[in-house]
């Protein structure tokens, strides 16, 4: 039976990663702005715009 | 799709701006692209054109907003953020030569905005990202501080038709900090309320004794997990309650602690002393759900911005005279003596004296009064009023701080928070609980005495049964469900606990400039001595003026039908402030303002209502009566409210209306009220035993807002708050004020309800309590039970309720 110890060892590790994912999320910003995601991806893609910005983006980054 | 209908459309007759999709009027353009309002407009489509984004005009309805001016904004307005201190305070610096502002944009509203403003790059290339915040108005963009600047981007969106509304008073927080902890300590408690439950569960399936090994492993796990709950969670309940005895006051929040405290402390001594596994499923339960009604108030609040001051209102830089050239400075750094210049369309910051011959101003932000004032030089200009025609040079005879203005503004009451009914009736619940819990505890202690053991198991029980947890839940989930509702519906309140006094009122007091009228718009209601061509000639005159009556009368004779196309030569255009417009038009005098400028002696005789403005056209003498607008249904709404209510009307204007409200109002109106006198009213109605509702817009009823029991703003855009209030409704939902009023009663039997049952179960909690039979298995049967049936409860009565009695 004390197998089972091993098993919540490992449920609790595999638990606490996603806490911490969950801490990051939050602390990163993710849950700010809620709303406006929702509305931005049923946008049309933008014509011309896309590799133009994705071409700014890689040079930021 | 047919493409060539949709060309065709709109018809011709009802041309509709290109950009706006507002009605074109008169003075409106005509060009290839199609019809525009106004140059705004037409430029504004132009540029993005232009920039090859016309697609802004197909991903959402209407997405353009009209970009008409009543004069033409100062093109070196944002000037001042070339200014470091000023650019320093609005600005972070997430990498070495980025740059990162969030500006407040109000014009944003739908999925267009977010496409065409995060495309912004494409105007300026120091522009390396934006991101739109749609609920918050607010766009966040990031730069290169050697490539572009702060003031050349607040141009840049000027110039695409979202012009950012910059104040540094409530410089926009990049991030709520407030908001992520929130996050943080529900992820925290519904992490470690999941996790205890699952450790727990195999006792309590078990139904005798576990290994000892795994018995120790899950307890110290649970400790383990319930440690951060009680000091990173619970939190904001131990600090609440221990700021309430500090001052000696009572909140609910002081039994809720207590019964947290006893859940933990009693948990940690069952698992020391080796007696059982504690209560800890509870306790995480009960955090995780305490802190979801708090998240509930928090989301509406995002969507508005309260709790601005006067300051708010006021230009961020003025112009003042240094030497010969003109300076732009900070607001802040204006001294009394400066000698400044305003521009039309701009607000004076303090109070001042006229150097210019004469100017008119603009005081309806400030007291109501709907026609601009006209000062003479050497006069005083109050601060708060906007200068309508010329260019007016200044002197400025107090601070900032010390104007008319902000003397209003140092009243107590606005830095007194107000008492609300639910923070009353928690404090005498908050008592009423901890006297009566701590009683409870302490007979049932001695009531099992003399088995210490017992006694302290009892006693300890009843503290945590006893824990108000439902109670507290019932009203922020009610009134919080209600906020969200009520915010949909274009009512946007404070705080949830506006709704409970909003069920409460018996007195409404109503302004009438911009909230039972539309805004500063007017229409003639009616004209009397002028022929049809007279009509003419005077709307050719009228419409070469920018004055709001000037204004009106031209677009009142365009509405019913008189037209002032074909050649009218207008010659001779003389303006003067306070009195009226003169000219010839194709040969024939006209004359349009009071009856000493525009009446020929000889007419002067014939009398009629006070608030005429004459006109005169050639011999003919003649007057038109302007009349504000009337919201659409708010004449039914006042009649509605006025059965349940005692109904008021509080105006700052002269009482020209007078005749026009008396079917609603009957004898209680009031007008030239000063806001001092409106302020004062309130207090004696409240004095009297009154619970009432002050419903107005502008500075001039800031005070009455703030000492009402319940203040709402009308604003005909959200983004512009004024300060003080206890809730914003949309101009267009005024109408529906006797449905939010009847809804927010609903909202009170619900708490009231909640609160019924909620009260049934801690009576059968107290009963096990008492008796010894509080196990951590009823426990944690009861207590989450509770909490979801108070929840589902408020939430499915709320929205149901919703859908049945508010407009949609």
């Amino acid at each position: 039976m004390t197998v089972l110890i091993l098993l919540i060892a490992a449920g609790g590790t595999v638990a606490t990663g996603f806490l911490i994912a969950f801490v990051w999320a939050v602390r990163s910003g993710q849950f700010d702005d809620t709303g406006t995601p929702a509305v931005r991806m049923l946008l049309d893609g933008r014509p011309r715009a896309d590799n133009e910005a994705n071409e700014r983006i890689n040079t930021l980054g | 799709m047919d493409v060539a209908a949709t060309d065709s459309y709109p018809p011709q007759s009802t041309a509709l701006c290109r950009h706006c999709s507002e009605p074109c009027e008169t003075g409106s353009i005509a060009s290839a692209d199609g019809k525009f309002c106004c140059t705004g407009c037409e430029a504004v489509f132009n540029l993005l054109h232009q920039a090859g984004l016309s697609a802004f005009y197909t991903c959402d309805v209407n997405p353009g907003t009209s970009q008409k001016r009543d004069s033409a904004p100062d093109a070196r307005r944002f000037a001042v953020l070339d200014d470091t201190g000023v650019a320093d305070r609005l600005v972070t610096s997430p990498a070495p030569g980025l740059a990162r502002v969030s500006l407040s944009v109000p014009s944003i509203h739908c999925s267009s905005c977010i496409w065409l403003l995060e495309q912004l790059w494409r105007f300026d290339g120091g522009i390396v990202r934006s991101e739109v915040d749609l609920f918050r108005r607010t766009v966040q963009i990031d730069f290169r501080r050697n490539e572009t600047t702060l003031r050349r981007i607040a141009e840049t969106l000027a110039a695409i038709g979202y012009e950012p509304s910059l104040s540094l008073e409530d410089a926009p927080a990049a991030t709520p900090a407030g908001r992520r902890r929130l996050h943080l300590q529900i992820g925290i408690a519904g992490f470690a309320f999941g996790n205890i439950m699952l450790f727990s569960i195999p006792r309590y399936a078990n139904g005798g004794p576990l290994d000892p090994t795994f018995e120790r492993v899950f307890e110290l796990l649970n400790v383990a997990l319930a440690t951060p709950v009680l000091f990173f969670s619970a939190a904001p309940y131990f600090q609440t309650a221990w700021h309430a005895v500090r001052r000696r006051s009572m909140a609910i929040e002081v039994p809720v602690a207590i019964g947290l405290a006893a859940l933990y402390l009693r948990s940690i001594f069952d698992i020391g002393t080796g007696r059982g596994e504690g209560f800890f499923d509870s306790f995480a339960g009960l955090v995780f759900f305490l802190l979801i009604g708090r998240l509930l108030q928090h989301k509406v609040f995002d969507s508005i911005a309260f709790d601005r001051t006067y300051r708010s209102f006021l230009p961020l830089s003025v112009r003042v005279r240094r030497g010969m050239g003109l300076e732009l400075t900070p607001l802040e750094r204006l001294t009394r003596g400066d000698s400044i210049e305003v521009r039309p369309g701009e607000v004076v910051p303090a109070d001042a004296e006229l150097l210019s011959i004469h100017g008119l101003i603009d005081y309806a932000f400030v007291t109501g009064e709907q026609v601009p004032l006209a000062v003479h030089q050497g006069e005083t200009v109050r601060a708060g009023g906007r200068v309508t025609t010329d260019v007016l040079h200044l002197r400025l005879t107090t601070d900032v701080s010390h104007s008319h203005l902000a003397s209003l503004w140092n009243n107590p009451i606005f830095s007194k928070p107000k008492s609300r009914w639910l923070t009353v009736v928690g404090a005498r619940f908050g008592t009423w609980f901890t006297v009566g819990a701590i009683g409870l505890a302490a007979a049932g202690a001695v009531a099992w005495w003399p088995d210490a053991s017992a006694s302290v198991n009892v006693a300890t029980a009843v503290l945590i049964i006893a824990c108000p947890c439902a109670l507290t839940l019932s009203a922020p989930i009610t009134l919080g469900v209600t906020m969200g509702l009520l915010a949909k519906r274009g009512l946007y309140l404070k705080h949830p606990a506006v709704a409970l006094d909003l069920s409460r009122i018996d007195t409404i007091a109503f302004d009438k400039t911009g909230t039972l009228t539309a805004g500063h718009a007017r229409q003639i209601v009616e004209t009397a001595g002028l022929s049809r061509h007279s009509c003419r000639l005077a709307k050719a005159l009228a419409s070469r003026s920018t004055h709001p009556v000037s204004r009106a009368i031209a677009s009142g004779f365009e509405q019913v039908g008189i037209d002032d196309s074909g050649p009218m030569q207008v010659v001779g255009l003389n303006e003067e402030p306070g009195a009226g417009i003169s000219g010839w038009v194709n040969g024939v005098p006209v004359a349009i303002g009071t009856r000493a400028f525009a009446t020929s002696r000889a007419s002067r005789t014939r009398s009629g209502p006070d608030d005429r403005t004459f006109v005169r056209v050639g011999s003919e003498n003649g007057w038109v009566r302007l009349s504000s607008v009337i919201r659409p249904g708010v004449e039914a709404a006042a009649q509605t409210l006025a059965g349940s209510h005692s109904i008021w009307l509080l105006s700052g204007d002269h009482d020209g209306e007078r005749t026009r409200w008396l079917d609603v109002f009957g004898p209680r109106m009031r007008f030239r009220q000063t806001p001092h006198d409106k302020l004062a009213f309130i207090r004696a109605a409240k004095a009297a035993g009154s619970h009432v509702l002050m419903i107005g817009d502008g500075l001039n009823d800031s005070g009455a807002l703030a000492a009402a029991d319940v203040g709402i703003t009308v604003s005909d855009d959200t983004a512009c708050i004024v300060p003080a209030c206890d809730a914003v409704v949309a101009g267009d939902r005024v109408a529906a004020l006797p449905t939010f009023v009847r809804y927010a009663r609903r909202a009170k039997s619900v708490v009231f309800l909640c609160f019924f049952v909620s009260v049934l179960y801690n009576a059968i909690g107290l009963t096990l309590a008492l008796t010894g039979a509080l196990t951590p298995l009823a426990s944690a049967v009861l207590m989450p039970l509770s909490s979801l049936t108070i929840v589902g409860l408020s939430w499915g009565a709320m929205h149901w309720s919703a859908t049945r009695m508010l407009p949609s």
